[in-house]
């Protein structure tokens, strides 16, 4: 009997009941009272007790049929349902196995009713795997009895047959005593058993039906799945193992909870955001207050200079701090001559991000705090190292102090960042007096540094207005002198022997500028191919196939830029001094101003990670055939520009606020292009693809089935309008964690392409990926049925 | 016992309460989404509640496993007319039992000293991952029932 409310009991809902279990009762003692004797001695004696076993099976099947609650669930308590009521839209879309299915809010109990789920109106709760309310054994069949609803239908079959014939075998044996009482009850009881067989015959066929085909008695007769594209059928014998054997679900409403009692008690621990590096900036600034202390007067005459600088000009917005990560990780990686294939496909730069920083790190699997951790530890290492070998290579030593650069990229607090600012440039500047030689040289670069290191704190409103102030000393002089270091870095230290402190502070609005010094300085010189503008073309402007050659070309660019990367500390020190101070300044503040320029930076940054992938994308593409790389890149292309438009935005969450768990962070997978791939579109490409390719075939539900995978997938990362995406994302990544790169990319392109479907249900068959091959058979059983 | 405690201690006071929903993608299997709730951002870190979640996937992932326990069960139960429920458990309920400990042990270790509360899913009616979000409000000075809360009461 269903668990509802006193009212619902009445006594009508039973006069079904009542009625089917006087009828099967009654006729079946009736049956063994008056048949079975003779049956028993007649034909077999063993007719009895088989007929009384599955006599007892039908009853006890009837008994949990009636008895067992059907999955009613619990009524929502008011804290779920916080929306106001006429706000909160009326369905829910969510994505079962790359089918829509619509969720319904139910009035009555306040949630919106899960997949397969309706509300009885009998027992006025919402039932799960709702099959229909059954008057005969006045209950609700949902998920918790349907088995055994399916079962006394099958044994009240097969016992109303036998009890049928074997009646019948009797009347005909005694058609002379037809009116004896024998034989009277025989020929009553085989006559409600055959009147009774029709529709219990009708019923019982009918629930086979709705058994093969998954589905319940509601979704049938409310036409559901009519187009044959059920989510929830696992194929008929799979249904039917299903159906008997799997476990029983648990009563939610009638459990007896035992009372946990937790204390809830502040104080209240917090998790810490970017725990390490703060406390290294606070280690910072504690050594830089003591370098303070030492040069305070000194200090002090240096910050008010540097606060009369002038305002650079409006430079782009500041790149977001992983970028400024990335493009130091980078900056290393090329520093240290490492030609390493960091493969970036598909820049989404907030997943990029992380990626990048690991991958120009060596490509391997470490997160990006333990790289961080790790550049802290290298950079304290290469102090003295600096400090060991002044002139040895300007270059290297410059790219190496990008190194510790790393560390204190993360936020830091605004008064450490200050304060390690402003010290630095104090310090700087005091070292620059000792050596006027470096000052000048590296003026120009210096000034860059200083601009974007204002830009920097000026846009990102990290709390670092005031360097603007600290920068803004018009005087060129102390511009020069306190940009120096900025750039050549290493000299300074090297020179005077900084502590680490003094490398850490403005690392990491050093290292963009720098890519654009690096960019600028040897224009001069080289004024042809490393101009980074072309590589920024290169990615915007280029079309479809061409997209790859410009990479392709940017990809050879960016290795001579990589080569020349290392000297060009050394260009920009004979730059600025032959082309003075002024020149540079006029030389870098436009190339600064201008957005592209600083951009370029950016995206040189990105094409010294992406040319080692272009190279591997490179072979690929023969594999694959330039006509999927096309329509890769074409795919790719679009999101591209908006994705370099990213950077500027300052939405843009800071890493550590990334879920780990959106990027499938499996540690193989960080320095691998599949991993990058997968994260960026194939990710979700995967989820939609090949599911929504084979949906197109029959009926297409979902709206991104309809757009390019690729683009809907992206668009999708970037605007998180799948409810159900980024839930299927981690298990789906966790999933193409392993497979080959040889099965990821030419997966993707193919359902990128408007293959048909049958191909592209083909492809997925090829495809090692487990879920989406996995989803896409299982979920094809039902479209070809 | 509170009279115990301090003079001045802080309580505790249920702020809101965050519902980590069912992930519907792969059928009705039980699966609750790993998507991180931006409510809990500065409260508890990402890979912690990711890896309740995950536990919890998998503990629900074992108890609805068809397969050869289940298979037994089935024909147990049959044999036994069904009988066979009164005298011992299922391995759902067995696993929904592991499950309640777990949840248990994950409040009293992580979430309760930063001020939340799961909520076993079995008392919602399995749809959703229930947390209480606590908040320190301030000191208090000698009430002695206010300084504690509780939670996974029977309801």
């Amino acid at each position: 009997m269903p668990a509802s409310g006193g009212e619902s009991l009445k006594p009508s809902a039973f006069i079904p009941v009542c009625t089917a279990v006087c009828l099967l009762v009654g006729s079946t003692s009736m049956f063994f009272v008056f048949t079975c004797p003779w049956l028993a001695v007649t034909i077999c004696p063993a007719i009895p007790p088989c007929c009384a076993v599955l006599f007892l099976f039908v009853l006890a099947n009837f008994t949990m049929a009636t008895f067992m609650d059907a999955g009613i669930l619990p009524v929502a308590g008011e804290d779920e349902d916080k929306e106001d009521e006429f706000r909160a839209p009326l369905y829910k879309n969510v994505d079962v196995k790359g089918i829509q299915v619509r969720m319904k809010w139910c009035a009555s109990c306040h949630f919106y009713r899960p997949p397969r789920c309706s509300h009885c109106s009998v027992c006025d709760r919402c039932v799960e795997d709702f099959d229909h309310h059954c008057p005969w054994v006045n209950n609700c069949i949902g998920r918790r009895n349907y088995r055994y609803f399916f079962l006394f239908l099958l044994s009240l079959t097969v016992h109303m047959i036998v009890v049928f014939t074997f009646g019948l075998i009797y009347v005909l044996h005694h058609m002379e005593d037809l009116w004896k009482l024998h034989c009277l009850v025989t020929l009553v009881v085989i006559s409600i058993s055959g009147l009774f067989l029709i529709p219990v015959l009708g019923l019982t066929g009918f629930h086979l039906y709705l058994v093969s085909r998954g589905r319940t008695t509601n979704e049938q007769v409310t036409g559901k799945f009519q187009g044959g594209l059920n989510p929830f059928t696992r194929g008929c014998c799979s249904n039917m193992e299903h159906l008997i054997c799997s476990p029983i679900s648990p009563n939610y409403t009638s459990r007896s909870y035992k009372k946990a009692v937790i204390h809830v008690r502040p104080p209240f621990l917090r998790p810490e955001i970017d725990g390490q590096m703060p406390m290294k900036i606070r280690d910072n600034g504690i050594q830089s207050l003591a370098i303070q202390d030492k040069q305070s007067s000194a200090g002090s005459v240096e910050l008010s200079d540097i606060k009369q600088l002038k305002h650079p000009p409006p430079l782009p917005p500041k790149p977001d701090r992983g970028l400024l990560k990335s493009q130091v990780a980078a900056m290393d990686d090329v520093g240290h001559h490492t030609k390493s294939i960091i493969p970036v496909s598909i820049p989404t730069v907030p997943q990029l991000r992380p990626v990048l920083e690991a991958i120009s790190r060596g490509s391997s699997p470490i997160p990006p705090e333990q790289l961080l951790k790790a550049s802290e530890q290298q950079g304290n290492n290469k102090g003295p190292d600096l400090c060991s070998n002044p002139r040895e290579s300007p270059a290297r030593g410059n790219h190496q102090a990008s190194v510790p650069v790393q560390a204190p990229l993360l936020p830091s607090t605004v008064s450490s960042s200050l304060q390690l600012n402003s010290l630095t440039l104090s310090s700087r500047s005091l070292n620059l007096k000792h050596s006027s030689r470096y000052a000048s040289n590296c003026a120009a670069g210096s000034i860059t540094t200083s601009s974007m290191l204002a830009n920097q704190s000026s846009s990102s409103g990290n709390g670092k207005p005031s360097f603007d102030n600290l920068i803004s000393p018009a005087d060129p002089q102390f511009v020069a002198q306190r940009g120096a270091p900025a750039v050549s870095y290493h000299s300074h230290l090297m020179a005077h022997g900084a502590e680490g402190a003094m490398q850490r502070p403005s690392p990491h609005s050093y290292s963009p500028v720098f890519m654009g010094v690096t960019r600028q300085s040897p224009q001069p010189r080289d004024s042809t191919s490393r101009d980074p503008s072309p590589s920024l073309p290169g990615f915007l402007q280029r079309d479809s196939s061409p997209a790859y050659h410009g990479l392709l070309t940017r990809d050879l660019q960016s290795q001579s830029i990589a080569t020349r990367d290392v000297p060009p500390p050394g260009l920009l020190m004979r730059d600025m001094t032959s082309l003075g101070f002024q020149d540079n300044l006029r030389d870098l503040y436009p190339q600064d101003m201008t957005l592209p320029m600083s951009a370029a930076a950016r995206y040189d940054n990105f094409s010294k990670t992406i040319m080692a992938s272009i190279q591997e994308r490179r072979e690929q593409e023969e594999r694959a055939g330039k006509f999927h790389v096309n329509a890769r890149s074409q795919a790719l292309y679009g999101p591209d520009v908006g994705i370099y438009d990213i950077p500027s935005r300052r939405s843009l969450p800071p890493d550590n606020i990334r879920p780990a768990g959106s990027r499938g962070p499996t540690p193989p997978a960080y320095g691998s292009r599949e991993f990058l791939m997968s994260t960026g579109i194939l990710g979700y490409g995967m989820r939609t693809s090949p599911l929504s390719s084979s949906s197109t075939s029959s009926l297409t539900r979902g709206p991104k089935t309809s757009s390019s995978p690729l683009q809907s997938s992206s668009s999708s990362l970037q605007s998180k309008g799948r409810s159900s995406s980024p839930a299927y994302g981690p298990p789906e990544r966790h999933n193409q964690g392993p497979p080959t790169s040889t099965s990821t990319l030419p997966r993707l392109t193919s359902t990128t392409y408007p293959t048909p479907p049958y191909t592209s249900y083909a492809t997925a068959k090829r495809s090692s990926l487990p879920f989406s091959s996995e989803g896409k058979e299982s979920f094809p059983l039902g479209v070809l049925k | 016992m509170l009279h115990n405690l301090k003079d001045i201690q802080h309580t505790a006071s249920l702020v809101t309460k965050v519902f980590i929903q069912r992930d519907y993608s792969e059928g009705t299997v039980c699966r609750f989404q790993t998507k991180f709730p931006t409510e809990l951002n500065n409260k508890i870190e990402r890979a912690l509640l990711e890896q309740t979640v995950k536990t919890l996937n998998l503990y629900y992932m074992e108890a609805e496993k068809v397969g050869g326990q289940s298979y037994l069960e089935g024909c147990l139960a049959c044999a036994t007319a069904y009988i066979v429920f009164f005298c011992m458990e299922t391995r759902y309920e067995k696993v929904l039992k592991k499950i309640s400990g777990y949840i248990q042990e994950q409040n009293e270790k992580i979430y309760a000293p930063r001020g939340l509360l799961l909520t076993d899913p079995i008392e919602r009616g399995m749809r959703v991952l229930e947390i209480s979000i606590f908040e320190d409000q301030g000191s208090s000075g000698s009430s002695p029932s206010s300084g504690m809360s509780s939670c996974s009461t029977a309801r």
